[in-house]
Order: C-alpha cells, then sequence, then structure tokens
C-alpha cells in the first residue's frame, strides 16, 4: 500500500499489529503480482502472434490494429499459417497465450490457497455494535 | 421463438417452482435468527459452495450467457483474449480483499458495504454517499435486467400478444421480487447455487453434443479461416426500430469484389436506384443509391437491393446475397409458411447520408483484433489492457461481489471457493467459444442485433431431434440466461433494499427501530424497490438505458480505492475515502457524459474509461489522506492493531 514508511506511528508502541492484516497484506501483494504476471504475458504473447494486420477500410476510424502502435506488419499472419496444437481446433495464439495460461492459473491458484493462503480464525473476532468507536473494544 | 418445444416450457416452469421452494425455506431460518444480519447477509454463514456459486452466479450476469456468446459469433476466437482474464478473476476478486475485509466488517459489526465504509472510518457522510452512489448505479442496471429476464421469457412461451413484453416483464418481476423479498439474503444465495449448477451443467452437456454434430472443432476453425468475406448489413428501420426486414447478408462468391457496402441516401428526391463500384480498386466499396420519393423519402427496401446487385451487369457475378436471420418477412398461404424477403425501407435517421458496412474475412475471426461490420477493429491494444484490468481488478470492487465477501464463515470457506470458482470458470468460459465456433456452421447469419441469441439458437438446433432427456438438458441450457439474469437481479434487489433499511433508515434517521420494525420495512423496501423498478422497465426512459453501459465500471471507480484503502493503509482519512469515491465517480460520470448524447465516449490514450476511474480515484485517495493526515487514532488501533 502507499507510502507504508509514511504510515501514521503506531498509536501505542506496545501493540502488536493485526496479524490478520499483515496476512492479507501479504497474500494480496502475490495476488497482484501473479495478476501482473498474467496480463504481461497473455496480452504480449496474444498481441505479437494473433494480431494480423487487415485490409484498410477507408470508412474505419482509426488504425487497423491499434491507436498506440499501429500496424504490425512484421507480425503479420496469414489464413495458411494457422497451426492448431494438439488437434484441439484451438488457433495457436489462443492455445499458447489464453488457454495454456490459464490452465496454469487454476493451478497456481489451487497451490497459492494450499500453500501460501493462511486460514486466520474468523469466527472469533468479535463483533462491536460500532456506534461509538472510540469507546468500543476491539477484537 | 419458434423453435420452443413443450419440454423447455416445463423446465422453466420446474425451475420457477424450485425457486419459490429456497424462498420458502429461508424464509423458516429467518424467523429463528438475527433479522437484519440473517436477511441481508445470510447471518455470515455462507459455506463454500454456497460461496462459491453464488459469488460466480453474481458476477456471470446476463451477458455471460447472451452477450458473450454474441460476440464470439461476430468477431471470434479474439473473445479467448477479451475473457482472458477471467483465468486470474477468482483468485483476484475473492483473494485480495476477502479474508480482510470479513474481519474489518465483522470488527464493526457492518452487514453492508457502505455501513463498512462507514464504520472505518466513523464517516456518516461516507456512508450515506456510498448508499446514494450504489444506488444510484444499480438502479439503471436493474432495469436493464428486467427487461433482459422479460424477454427470455418472452421468447421461450413464444408469447404473441401485444402486451407480450409487459405480460413477461409482470411475471419475472413477481417471480424474483417474490422470493427475494420473502427469502431474503440466503434466498438469493440458494437459488444462486441452483442457477451456477444449471449454467455450468448446461455448458457442459452442450460440448459433446456441439463438437460431435459439427465435426468437431479442428475442421471448424480451418473452414473458418477460408471462408469468403461477407457484409452483414444492420439498418434500423423507422425510428430506429429492429426486426423490420430490411438486413441482408452480402457473400462473396468470385474475386475481384468489393471491400464493403455503402447505403447512400441522395440529396435531391425523385432518384432512381443505382449502383457505382469500381471493379479494379480493391478498396472500393459497392455505393448503392437508394431511390427516393417526391419527398426526398428513401423508399429502396432490401428485396430492392437484392434484385438491382442480381441485375448488375459485373456485382451480380462476384455477389450472392441471403436474408440473415428473421430478417425476412414469412406470410402463412394454405398453413404454409412463405418468405417474402426483405420488405423493410431502409431508413435513414435525419442526420445520416450513408451506411457503410465491410466485407468480413473468415479470418478475421480466427486473428485479433476483430472488425465490427461498420469496419473498424474490436479488441485493440488499449482495450485488450484495459479488459485485463477490468474483470479482475474492478470486478473486486463490485458491491454484490464484496458484499459476499464479508458474509461467508470462516477462512477455510474462503480458500476452498476460490479453487471452485477457479475450476468453474475455467470450465464455462473457454468451453463457450469452443461451442460457438464450432456451432458456427449450423447456425443462420446472424445480424449484430440478432446474435445474442447465438447461444439459445445452438441449444434448441442441435439437440431438437435428439431423444427426451437430451431436449431436457438442452432446455435447461435455454433456462441458463435466465437463471444468470435471476441470479443477478436478485443480488442487486437485496442491495438498494438493504442501503435503504440499514445505512439511510436504521443508521441515519431512527437507531432506535425495534426489530419488529424493521422486518416490515426491509420486507416492503425490498418489494416496492422491484415494483419501481418493473415500472420503470415497462418504459425504460432513453437516458437510463445508457447509464446501463457505465454502471459497473461506475461502481468499480467508486468503490475499490475507498475500501482497498480504507482495508490495507493506515494512512487513508475519512476525507481521502470520500475524496477517492468521489473522484472515481465524477471521472466515469465525465469521460461517459458524451453517450447521453449519442456520441461515442471518451477514451483517453485508447484507454476504457473504468481505468482512468480507478487512477483518478487512487491518486485523489491517497493525496487528499497525506494533506488531511494523521488519520484517527482510535480507528487505526481498531482496525489494524490487536
Amino acid at each position: 500500500m502507499p507510502g507504508q514508511q509514511q504510515d501514521p506511528p503506531a498509536p501505542d508502541s506496545d501493540l502488536v499489529e493485526d496479524p490478520i492484516y499483515l496476512h492479507t497484506r501479504r497474500e494480496a501483494k502475490i495476488i497482484l503480482s501473479m495478476w501482473l504476471i498474467a496480463m504481461i504475458y497473455t496480452c504480449t504473447y496474444c498481441y505479437l502472434f494473433g494480431y494480423s494486420t487487415h485490409p484498410s477500410d477507408p470508412a474505419a476510424t482509426g488504425p487497423a490494429v491499434s491507436s498506440l502502435v499501429g500496424p504490425l506488419e512484421s507480425f503479420d499472419r496469414q489464413p495458411d499459417s494457422i497451426t492448431t496444437p494438439l488437434g484441439l481446433g484451438i488457433p495457436d495464439w489462443v492455445f499458447y497465450g489464453v488457454a495454456l495460461p490459464w490452465l496454469v492459473c487454476i493451478l497456481v491458484s489451487i497451490v497459492f490457497c494450499l500453500t501460501i493462503f493462511k486460514e486466520d480464525d474468523l469466527e472469533s473476532v468479535q463483533q462491536v455494535i460500532n456506534t461509538t468507536p472510540e469507546g468500543a473494544s476491539h477484537g | 421463438m419458434a423453435e420452443t418445444s413443450s419440454i423447455t416450457m416445463w423446465v422453466f416452469l420446474i425451475y420457477i417452482v424450485g425457486v419459490f421452494a429456497l424462498a420458502g425455506f429461508s424464509h423458516k431460518l429467518l424467523s429463528k435468527k438475527s433479522f437484519l444480519s440473517e436477511y441481508f447477509l445470510g447471518s455470515r454463514g455462507l459455506g463454500t459452495w454456497a460461496l462459491a456459486f453464488t459469488f460466480a452466479a453474481t458476477s456471470a450476469s446476463g451477458g455471460s450467457f447472451g452477450g458473450y456468446p454474441s460476440l464470439i459469433y461476430s468477431y471470434g476466437w479474439v473473445l479467448a483474449l477479451w475473457i482472458g482474464s477471467y483465468m486470474i478473476v477468482p483468485l483476484c476478486t475473492m483473494g485480495v480483499m476477502g479474508k480482510r475485509l470479513n474481519q474489518v466488517a465483522r470488527k464493526s459489526g457492518a452487514i453492508t458495504i457502505p455501513d463498512v465504509l462507514r464504520d472505518r472510518f466513523d464517516s456518516p457522510v461516507l456512508g450515506l454517499v456510498a448508499s446514494g452512489t450504489m444506488v444510484f448505479f444499480t438502479i439503471s442496471f436493474l432495469v436493464a435486467q428486467f427487461k433482459l429476464g422479460a424477454i427470455i421469457i418472452e421468447d421461450t412461451f413464444n408469447l404473441q400478444s401485444a402486451y407480450a413484453y409487459q405480460i413477461s416483464l409482470l411475471i419475472f418481476a413477481v417471480v424474483v421480487v417474490f422470493y427475494t423479498s420473502y427469502g431474503g439474503f440466503r434466498a438469493v444465495v440458494w437459488t444462486d447455487v441452483m442457477q451456477g449448477i444449471v449454467m455450468g451443467a448446461g455448458v457442459l452437456v452442450l460440448i459433446p453434443i456441439v463438437l460431435n454434430k459439427t465435426g468437431g472443432l479442428e475442421k471448424a476453425t480451418k473452414t473458418l479461416a477460408q471462408q469468403p468475406p461477407m457484409a452483414i448489413t444492420s439498418v434500423p428501420g423507422p425510428d430506429g426500430a429492429k426486426g423490420t426486414f430490411n438486413d441482408l447478408v452480402f457473400h462473396t462468391t468470385a474475386t475481384p469484389a468489393p471491400a464493403g457496402i455503402a447505403y447512400l441516401k441522395p440529396e435531391q428526391p425523385s432518384t432512381p436506384l443505382s449502383i457505382q463500384w469500381q471493379a479494379n480498386d480493391e478498396q472500393a466499396f459497392a455505393e448503392i443509391t437508394m431511390a427516393t420519393d417526391a419527398d426526398g423519402q428513401v423508399t429502396t427496401t432490401g428485396n430492392d437491393i437484392k434484385q438491382a446487385v442480381q441485375a448488375h451487369s459485373e456485382l451480380s457475378s462476384v455477389l450472392k446475397i441471403e436474408f440473415p436471420y428473421k430478417n425476412d418477412k414469412t406470410i402463412k398461404v394454405d398453413d404454409a409458411e412463405v418468405s417474402q424477403g426483405a420488405t423493410g425501407v431502409i431508413w435513414f435517421p435525419k442526420d445520416k447520408t450513408e451506411y457503410r458496412f465491410s466485407m468480413i474475412h473468415g479470418h478475421e475471426l480466427i486473428f485479433g483484433p476483430g472488425r465490427t461490420n461498420k469496419g473498424r477493429p474490436f479488441h485493440t491494444l488499449g482495450m485488450m489492457l484495459s479488459f485485463f484490468v477490468m474483470w479482475a481488478i474492478t470486478g473486486m470492487a463490485q458491491p454484490s461481489t464484496m458484499v459476499r465477501l464479508i458474509a461467508f464463515k470462516d477462512s477455510r470457506t474462503l480458500k476452498r471457493a476460490i479453487i471452485t470458482v477457479s475450476i468453474y470458470f475455467g470450465m464455462i468460459y473457454l468451453p463457450l467459444i469452443a461451442i460457438v465456433m464450432a456451432a458456427r456452421s449450423v447456425l443462420p447469419v446472424l445480424t449484430p442485433e440478432d446474435s445474442d441469441r447465438a447461444i439459445v439458437l445452438i441449444a434448441t438446433r442441435l439437440v431438437s431431434d435428439m431423444s427426451i432427456p437430451y431436449q431436457v438438458l438442452g432446455a435447461i441450457f435455454i433456462a441458463a440466461p435466465f437463471a444468470a439474469v435471476m441470479s443477478t437481479v436478485d443480488s442487486m434487489l437485496l442491495l438498494i433494499s438493504s442501503s435503504a433499511v440499514r445505512d439511510v433508515y436504521q443508521r441515519t434517521i431512527n437507531p432506535d427501530v425495534t426489530q419488529r420494525r424493521v422486518k416490515i420495512i426491509s420486507y416492503t423496501t425490498t418489494a416496492v424497490t422491484g415494483i419501481l423498478i418493473t415500472v420503470i422497465a415497462l418504459y425504460p426512459p432513453d437516458f437510463l438505458q445508457k447509464l446501463i453501459v457505465f454502471s459497473s465500471a461506475g461502481l468499480a471507480a467508486s468503490f475499490l480505492f475507498p475500501t482497498l484503502l480504507g482495508i490495507f493503509w493506515k494512512g487513508t482519512t475519512r476525507q481521502g475515502a470520500l475524496a477517492a469515491m468521489l473522484g472515481g465517480f465524477f471521472t466515469i460520470v465525465t469521460l461517459f457524459a458524451p453517450t447521453l448524447f449519442g456520441n461515442p465516449r471518451i477514451d483517453l490514450l485508447g484507454l476504457h474509461p473504468s481505468l482512468m476511474g480507478l487512477i483518478a480515484s487512487a491518486t485523489l485517495g491517497i493525496t487528499v489522506s497525506k494533506l488531511t493526515g494523521p488519520p484517527d487514532q482510535t480507528l487505526v488501533r481498531k482496525y489494524f492493531y490487536k
């Protein structure tokens, strides 16, 4: 989270940071890193191998492929160049760019849940009627 | 819809009876537990299956079984990339905030998301702004979903009355409003589980049937790659009406063929129908100038265009014209259906003088970025990145999903639910692409307006000649979109009433309200909200329709950073949270404002507005917190220390 070094000082130096807060913060960072890796891989792979330029259309607005990069002639693909790995009928760029990483993500999600994810005790967190937080006790 | 069998109707009815039964059981539990917490949160007791399916079913709105297959039909394999971030969506949307949000809500005793924000920052103003924002975006979304639910009923039961839509809407509203207001959150969750299973089973059953009957995906992909170019027109009827029998499909049969078809409206009255095309120019469109009467009104019909092209010396040998699905008018003669063809006039709005439709090559359905029938690229690089952020990151912040994260029982439940939903999404979204792509060959050509019927047509056409058990399964699949709509609607309905009852009435107007009175108010508010939305959905105002497209982006931009910063960053102040919420809200409203006036939304740097909303929200949340800090130490101590 932003500017942790500038977080307010602990209200009371003998207080211990909530372990659930610490665990979830760590888990959130790992998950968001995994999301970033998945995004970079999938978008890069698919863009390089799955996007071909198209015959330009005089009526279409904007460049053929992307307003940021423009046409990618060097990566142009012809219909007869398409392969379908394992005979599944899925075009190669979808297979390696989306289907395979999807499978990997499911496995990684399972591994994450079984190994990194902490089974913190939530049921014993005390419920507090929060009308006057100043006077309320905490769990 | 003519394809609907009596089996489908029976499955539908049994399904609805099942929903009512679940509401009845759920209502019984209400009398045994603390009312508000049970009615709006299921007493924080959701187990693994309930959490997993309620989560999956709520996030898979009607779009998953209508809009998504429709886009697959229109743009092809690029939809794999469009939906690609669902590979990590369950982990992101449940794993990043789930456990912590649940803990914070337990500490504060919150039962709604505005409740959480209000307590975390001890700010009634923030709670009320959050409720207001949520209701603003949710109502417009609900109206659209009610409309969609009504259309599914109208289609399924093949209602022919002049008031078919109104009757269907009433049936839909009575079912949904009754079971939601009577059964509360637990009824909603139980029906979600049932609906989630229906949707999953539908896909799993359809895969082998489709692959077996169409010769497989491998063959379909190869055939599609070589498919000659074709242009599908989509022209509205007078006053923008749809289904007016004026659309055509232009197939290329030889080369050189036109790059597309242009319909031109002449400036002069009494102009005859004419066609211009330069065969030696690869980029040239076949330009068809419409015939006009003495008043300058276009009189050309789809049939006229077909005849003119067939009579044209050059075009007749390179183009073949057919009528897309449901776009040829048929009449009954001696009990037989006789086609009259595209009898509708090509209609031009006041300020429009031409329509242009590009020839789309088969291989464009195999590669990215896909093209619309008007020739525009579909999924550009900017959108590719935006969608990866949108599904996974903005998905975290939908109040309807967040409220489920404060309702589960324990950490183990969350862990198992993440695994379940990860596998479930993998089993649904990728196979749906395979199903639609493989089945394209057996479908009629669908215009963009009709393409959301793709999945229903696949289910009905492929099982119609199979044995009864298969037909039952096909019928279940037709019920899937309906289930998806219902599971989204019921959750949203409860969100609105929980906001009104808990955040506005109980916590702001009358904190000393009795349990009995809360009960009556909760039932009434849920029911009245449903009735109100039904009335609006009878004649949805135009501006509300236009709000729908940005309701989920607006909710995400308004709620993600106030919540995320609030639970993970000690330095967040109540002013910072409020600034983050309002910053996200106004950025989205500003960038989408042109759509209210019929113009395209503003995509800064080619990126979707939701990204800009999130950036604005985060920047304001952090900056304002720094400027107004340090935050209230009592709150920091309460939520971040043991």
